[in-house]
């Protein structure tokens, strides 16, 4: 703990960043979003409440979602994070979630859209196949202000079905 | 004649539901919001003190440890800034107004938790918080009012000492002849509503970028609001700066709803240590301080007294409404915004012809009160409609009858209502009966045992009429007396050198779909692919002067303006093409970006080509005779009368009887907003609507307790809507353009909200009408709803 008037202490951590290897000092007291945002430049991670309700600075860390604002950098030390500008392709071709997303109209400000799609990465691997309720259920931790979440329900079904028909998979 | 096609006929982009062209940098994660703008070298990062207290007196500030700390550049007080940024005011010299006014930082007393009273400017934002603990301010704390109704009372704390009680503005009037009407009535029903005080709560919390440029002596304001133009003239009013020297640019913007519509302090510090410390100074706010200090709204009462004949017909109705304002007065809407809107918007769809209205605007110690998303209009509409209901129950009439004896009927139009609102086109009926039969109304009576409940749940449905009012111009505005709203708006529409076309509004963007709208209506009237075209605003260094984004004026009025600058536009590329192919203008069509003799398609040119002749980018001159170089027309668009859309909701609702939680089963929308230029983002703007407002009648609440502490200041303790809270809308469309602006269109922006709160209420009172329950008050939580089936029916 930094006391007042102090200089925070900073440490060094290895972050891999949408697949790029990042070294760099950090204060310890700084989150990993504003680490992505203002040490790595990721600004598509978005901070909403800063209190860990509003879902909007989701990322995946080891694939696994977390809240950029409750997670400090020095955490997540040695980790792969994918942030939203990770998922498209390498040629820039889009993820099926952005791609429903937008056929769907599943954002208008887009202001949550980045915190939206890695959960929906994250809950999609898990469950490729989810009813409309279970969908509803995995979104129930991101907050949308603007759509009343119609489109992006239908959109993360359109990308499931998707991601299946990509992945091989069987669609019952 | 028709330029658009040789079928003469519509164009081909307006009404379709074309993807947006703002998705791909969102979905990308490459938008450019607040926080996102690249921060020059030196940026200072500003943090507010603000007062804990909801009303104290601002003794000394002792802010040495704050300066000592390392990385802290300087702490200002509000007596530090008294002469550079004098208090402000948005109070209209009318009668019925008091002035107040406000500094920016309190200087003499803090009137609600959250006024700032001094700032920091540090390097970064970490060291800026750490500094905020550090300065010490001596508060005398004085007692604080929360409630309007005790800041009416004679011995109540006044907020603004200099005026003589907490009433900031009050207004009234009545139809000629009400008083006979009333009484002469046979029935009469009174009834109290109160409306929960509510918050926006944009996913983007405010914050702003001011640069300063030396060059210029000039600062560039990058900040997350609806209305750059409104900001600069604001800002320069307020800081006596020419307007040259502020650019005010919205970059994009994570939500509007209406509060950001506003002129905040924090702007204008910004921009004022911007120029005074010569270096770029950046703000961005948390979301307490959101909660705390950007514009609130609601958080009215309104006394209602319908009178009706023994059919149901309704004779006469008054309202008076008391209007929390809060702690000061807003610009640039004022403080008349909410107590006015209520009542005006309280005859909605209905042709009674005899009215009478009284509204106070009360200031309290509380964070001010503006524009959200409906202004007024959803509130009036549950009350409006909870006395339909009322009357139906007190007659034994079925309430969908009632409404039918007293919608304007689709013979009536144009129709003139009682406040004098013209409805030039509507479907309040045929909404009203398609909503009926998609819902099978009859059927789910008839399906519904006499006690209502049904596996622990009681059923019921409501049923809302509901109009919206939008796409206001400068006739509007000043008939309200608004002196900084312009009413009008701008495009400038170019077609480049290369054969693409550039539009450039007075709008910006919160998240709408503009840059999508706006370029199928330029695509439709230039004949050129939606793909083409490129829309832009939010800048007014670059964009033309207009009003900006609200109160549903975006298509009517955006649209308007950039309708009539693409047709001007077009008869231009006309007449060059017509030039170049030896043609008559006349017999020049424009139809995929090309332009050809009408019935000679073999006779045409690319509009590449025709604009690199009006550029003068040809080996030999080519200019048409009277004509000059470039191709670009400019038109404002005013429309004279407000849009007027309508739409019937229906909600069904089960009422667990153990928990009191209501769960909205199914919700039907049938809306009219005339002309539809895009149907897949009307849809997302009444979903969203709907959805905000589901939030304010099921749990959404910003509290105060009696000393005027908030009580809800994090997205724990204000609930907003999550997916598991939203059902899945039905939604059908009926068009009724509109006749008196130029592209049919009416505002859609507000209709979902408009129609939420009536028609959640009136279900959930339907649901509990056995036990005699009188639902009067939002929100309708698990508690209060509890309350209302144990107290009355146990």
């Amino acid at each position: 703990m930094t006391g007042v008037g102090e200089l925070p202490e900073t440490r060094s951590v290895t972050l891999s960043v949408n697949g790029e290897r990042h070294e760099i000092d950090v204060e310890t007291r700084m989150t990993l979003a504003d680490c992505l945002r203002r040490k790595l430049g990721k600004t598509g991670t978005h901070l909403g409440c800063e209190h860990g309700v509003c879902g909007a600075c989701t990322v995946l860390v080891d694939g696994r979602s977390a809240r950029g604002c409750l997670m400090l950098a020095v955490q997540a030390n040695g980790a792969e994070i994918t942030t939203v500008e990770g998922l498209a392709s390498r040629g820039g071709e889009w993820h099926p979630l952005q791609q429903a997303f937008h056929e769907h109209h599943a954002l208008q400000c887009g202001f949550c859209t980045a915190g939206i799609l890695t959960s929906m990465v994250e809950f999609l691997g898990e469950n490729p196949d989810p009813t409309e309720d279970e969908v509803r259920e995995a979104l129930s931790g991101n907050i949308c202000r603007c759509t009343g979440y119609q489109g992006i329900v239908r959109a993360v079904l359109d990308a499931a079905g998707r991601l299946r028909a990509r992945n091989g998979a069987i669609a019952p | 004649m028709s330029a658009r096609g040789d079928d003469g006929g519509a164009g081909t982009w307006v009404g379709r539901p074309v993807p947006r062209k703002e998705d791909p940098r969102l979905l990308r994660g490459i938008g450019t919001y607040i926080d996102d703008v690249p921060e020059p070298r030196g940026t200072l990062h500003l943090a507010v003190l603000r007062s804990p207290y909801a009303h104290a007196r601002i003794g000394a500030v002792d802010a040495s440890e704050a300066e000592a700390l390392e990385g802290v550049v300087a702490v200002v007080t509000g007596a530090d800034i008294a002469d550079l940024i004098p208090p402000f005011t948005a109070d209209y010299e009318r009668p019925g107004f008091k002035v107040s006014r406000r500094s920016v930082l309190a200087t003499d007393k803090a009137r609600f938790v959250g006024d700032g009273v001094a700032l920091i400017l540090a390097e970064n934002a970490y060291v800026a918080e750490d500094a905020l603990g550090l300065v010490l301010v001596d508060y005398e704390q004085l007692p604080a009012v929360s409630d309007i109704e005790d800041a009416l009372k004679p011995d109540a704390p006044r907020v603004h000492e200099e005026l003589a009680d907490n009433v900031l503005v009050e207004g009234g009037h009545g139809t000629e002849g009400f008083n006979e009407v009333f009484e002469a009535a046979d029935h009469v029903l009174r009834e109290r509503f109160r409306v929960n005080r509510v918050a926006g709560v944009a996913m983007e919390p405010r914050g702003c970028l001011a640069v300063y440029e030396k060059s210029d002596d000039a600062v560039t304001l990058w900040t997350g609001t609806q209305v750059p133009h409104m900001l600069r003239v604001g800002i320069a009013r307020c800081l006596g700066w020419p307007e040259s020297r502020v650019r005010v640019v919205a970059p994009d913007v994570g939500g509007g709803f209406g509060p950001k519509m506003y002129l905040y302090p924090e702007e204008l510090l910004a921009v004022a240590m911007a120029r005074e410390y010569r270096c770029p100074v950046k703000w961005i706010e948390d979301r307490l301080e959101d909660f705390l200090t950007t514009l609130q709204a609601r958080d009215h009462v309104y006394e209602v007294a319908v009178a009706f004949d023994g059919d149901g017909v309704v004779k006469a109705v008054s309202v008076d409404a008391l209007v929390n304002s809060g702690a000061y007065s807003t610009y640039p809407m004022g403080v008349g915004l909410e107590p006015f809107q209520g009542p005006l918007n309280m005859p909605g769809p209905y042709r009674f012809r005899q009215f009478a209205f009284t509204c106070k605007g009360i200031a309290t110690n509380t964070c001010s009160t503006g524009a959200y998303r409906g202004v007024s209009a959803p509130g009036v509409a549950m009350a409006m409609e909870g006395m339909m209901d009322r009357v139906a129950r007190r007659l034994g009439l079925d309430r969908v009858e009632v409404r039918r004896r007293n919608l304007v009927g689709p013979d009536e139009f144009p129709y003139v209502n009682v406040v004098d609102q013209l409805y030039v086109t509507g479907s309040y009926v045929e909404c009203m009966n398609r909503a009926l039969e998609m819902v099978d109304y009859e059927g789910y009576l008839a399906a519904r045992p006499p006690e209502r409940l049904v596996d622990g749940k009681y059923r019921g449905i409501g049923v809302a009429v509901v109009t919206e009012l939008g796409g206001q111009g400068a006739a509007r505005y000043k008939a309200r007396g608004l002196s900084d709203l312009p009413g009008f708006d701008t495009a400038r529409v170019e077609l480049g050198p290369d054969g693409r076309v550039l539009a450039t509004t007075s709008f910006s963007s919160q998240g709408q779909g503009h840059e999508t709208v706006f370029a199928q209506i330029v695509a439709d009237e230039l004949g050129v692919p939606v793909d083409d075209v490129t829309v832009r605003g939010g800048d007014t260094g670059a964009s033309p002067f207009g009003t900006g984004t609200f109160a549903s004026r975006g298509a009517v009025v955006g649209g308007g303006a950039v309708m009539r600058a693409s047709g001007e536009l077009r008869e231009k590329v006309r007449r060059f093409a017509a030039h170049l192919l030896e043609a008559s203008p006349d017999d020049i069509v424009l139809e995929g970006g090309h332009a050809h003799v009408r019935g000679v398609r073999q006779m045409r040119i690319g509009f590449r080509d025709v604009a690199r002749a009006a550029h003068g980018l040809t080996e030999s001159m080519q200019l048409p005779e009277g004509e000059e170089f470039g191709l670009e027309a400019a038109a404002t668009y005013d429309p004279e009368a407000s849009s007027v859309s309508n739409a019937c909701h229906i909600a069904c609702v089960g009422v667990d009887a153990a928990t009191g939680l209501v769960e909205v089963e199914r919700y039907i929308v049938v809306h009219d907003c005339g002309r539809v230029v895009n149907p897949l983002l009307v849809k997302g703007q009444i979903q969203g609507g709907v959805a905000q407002g589901l939030g304010q009648v099921l749990f959404e609440e910003i509290l105060y307790d009696a000393e005027g502490q908030m009580l809800s200041g994090t997205l724990m303790d204000y609930m907003v809507p999550t997916a598991l809270d939203v059902p899945t809308l039905e939604m059908e469309h009926v068009e009724s353009p509109a006749t008196d602006n130029i592209g049919g269109f009416k505002g859609a922006g507000e209709g979902g909200v408009i129609g939420a709160l009536p028609a959640v209420a009136c279900a959930v009172g339907d649901a509990l009408a056995p036990l005699g329950a009188n639902v009067n008050r939002l929100p309708l939580r698990p508690d209060t709803v509890l309350g209302l089936i144990e107290g009355v029916g146990a």
